[in-house]
């Protein structure tokens, strides 16, 4: 069995008693026990511990907070930039005046913002924004994937936990899932603000940060493929394309011995699920096997 | 019929009892993610004090993800351009039977490039390392905690892994 395979396993806890045994004679199997314990001596308690709730509460009623109090959000608009993205995290949590549209797996929904622009939400996403304020400011904090179109205004700010995305009318998609961000302008100009850096982007652009590296390129289609329900992918890590997958049809992908982090070009399409598990497998040599209505398992052909 | 009573986080009981759940995993998170030179208890305080400040808001079953993302922020602007470092336990003769100093001398090696590998994986490959292999979280935690599937938080640790090898290895 592969080397990296077992190495995972190990590592996950899951090797049977058999398989740890052989494991344990292995070659490098005391280097690879000392870096599991010397973990050990990193750990965070012998250095720095949190304050007990009594110390908290003290300090509670000590402290004067340098920070800036958000319970008056006049005040917090004053300040630069950079507390835009912590304040629109904070906003969508307040539950009062926000509406919230959400989708599921295997579901896309659009809806309209007070002022007629639109919104297409892709599958397991979340957008929230505020009715009354939005005449003064247009701002929608945004997890998931969506498709903006954005009527003549003022700014039109999309908030999310990687960054800020801020337009003029426009039509652009912002897709924001863990480990993986991406902008695409599909009309107008689109200013991206990540906590790193300052993009802007013309029409046909995309700019995309995957774990920290930045890549930009031109597109050719006129709108998402997704709105047609069709994935399209260029140079994108596999296991990305799988956790659109799942989204798409709801299902669990597991996989075995495939390296994930391999960049895969390509796509499937949302409503035949036997078409789209073909053409996410060949590229690779893959194969599928579907357990049941809501588990596949992938594997390689070697 | 008996009155339905709502809990909020304002309710002191509710506000307590997350704190005690949640204060040490986020103060962990925190510094594992940034490091021993920041003040993490700070940040943590600062972080349940946004809490207390937006109760009403705030439901008992989004507090975690609240505070995990407050703290993440608070520190992102402001630190990331400091570099990240983790203290090690001092060699302590002590604690080995074999006491030569060469052998304590390789130790100290070991554990300084070991030092120099955790400082070089991106915090998240970090994160999700540390919470797993020194704070014995199971992977779905961990997931729960940074917001991504289990699948993923296998990968990173597996990467983690690899990078720390390579750069330890030559020790034995």
């Amino acid at each position: 069995m592969d080397k990296e395979y077992i190495l995972k396993k190990w590592l996950a806890g899951e090797l049977t008693d058999e398989e740890l045994a052989t494991f344990k004679k292995s070659e490098d199997f005391e280097l690879n026990a000392k870096i599991i314990e010397g973990a050990k001596k990193f750990k965070a308690s012998q250095f720095s511990t949190v304050r007990s709730y009594d110390e908290f509460k003290n300090g509670l009623k000590n402290k004067k907070s340098p920070l800036i109090r958000l319970n008056s959000y006049k005040t917090a608009l004053r300040i630069a930039a950079l507390f835009v993205i912590s304040l629109g995290i904070y906003f969508a949590f307040l539950a009062s005046n926000v509406t919230t549209v959400q989708t599921v797996a295997s579901q896309k929904t659009t809806f309209e913002l007070p002022d007629a622009s639109s919104v297409v939400l892709n599958a397991n996403s979340t957008a929230k924004y505020n009715k009354k304020k939005w005449a003064d400011k247009r701002e929608i904090s945004l997890d998931g994937e969506a498709f903006f179109k954005v009527a003549k205004g003022a700014t039109f700010d999309v908030i999310t936990t990687n960054g800020t995305i801020s337009v003029l009318g426009t039509q652009f998609n912002v897709k924001n899932r863990a480990d993986y961000f991406q902008v695409t302008c599909f009309e107008g100009i689109v200013s991206v603000k990540s906590h790193r850096e300052y993009f802007q982007l013309t029409q046909g652009k995309t700019i995309r940060i995957i774990d920290g590296t930045v890549v930009t390129d031109t597109i050719g289609y006129k709108k998402p493929r997704w709105i047609d329900n069709k994935s399209s992918f260029k140079s994108v890590p596999l296991y990305e394309v799988l956790n659109e997958f799942e989204r798409q049809y709801n299902v669990t992908i597991t996989t075995q011995n495939i390296d994930t982090k391999r960049l895969f070009t390509g796509g499937f399409v949302h409503d035949n699920i036997d078409q789209a598990l073909t053409t996410i497998t060949v590229p690779f040599d893959l194969t599928f096997k579907k357990e049941n209505l809501t588990n596949i398992t992938l594997y390689s052909s070697e | 019929m008996p009155k339905k009573i709502k809990h909020t986080v304002c309710d002191e009981k509710v506000f307590s009892s997350i704190y005690k759940q949640y204060a040490k995993d986020l103060h962990d998170y925190l510094y594992y993610k940034f490091g021993s030179q920041m003040d993490i208890n700070d940040k943590v305080q600062d972080a349940f004090m946004k809490l207390w400040d937006n109760c009403k808001d705030i439901v008992p079953e989004k507090a975690r993800a609240f505070l995990f993302t407050v703290g993440k922020n608070m520190m992102l602007n402001r630190f990331k351009h400091q570099k990240v470092i983790l203290k090690f336990q001092e060699i302590r003769p002590k604690d080995y039977t074999n006491e030569t100093p060469e052998f304590l001398l390789e130790e100290e090696q070991f554990y300084q490039k070991y030092q120099k590998a955790l400082n070089s994986l991106n915090e998240e490959q970090r994160v999700a390392f540390l919470l797993n292999k020194v704070e014995g979280k199971r992977h779905k935690e961990i997931a729960e905690i940074l917001n991504i599937t289990s699948r993923v938080v296998e990968y990173r640790i597996y990467s983690a892994f690899k990078i720390i090898k390579e750069q330890v290895k030559g020790f034995k």
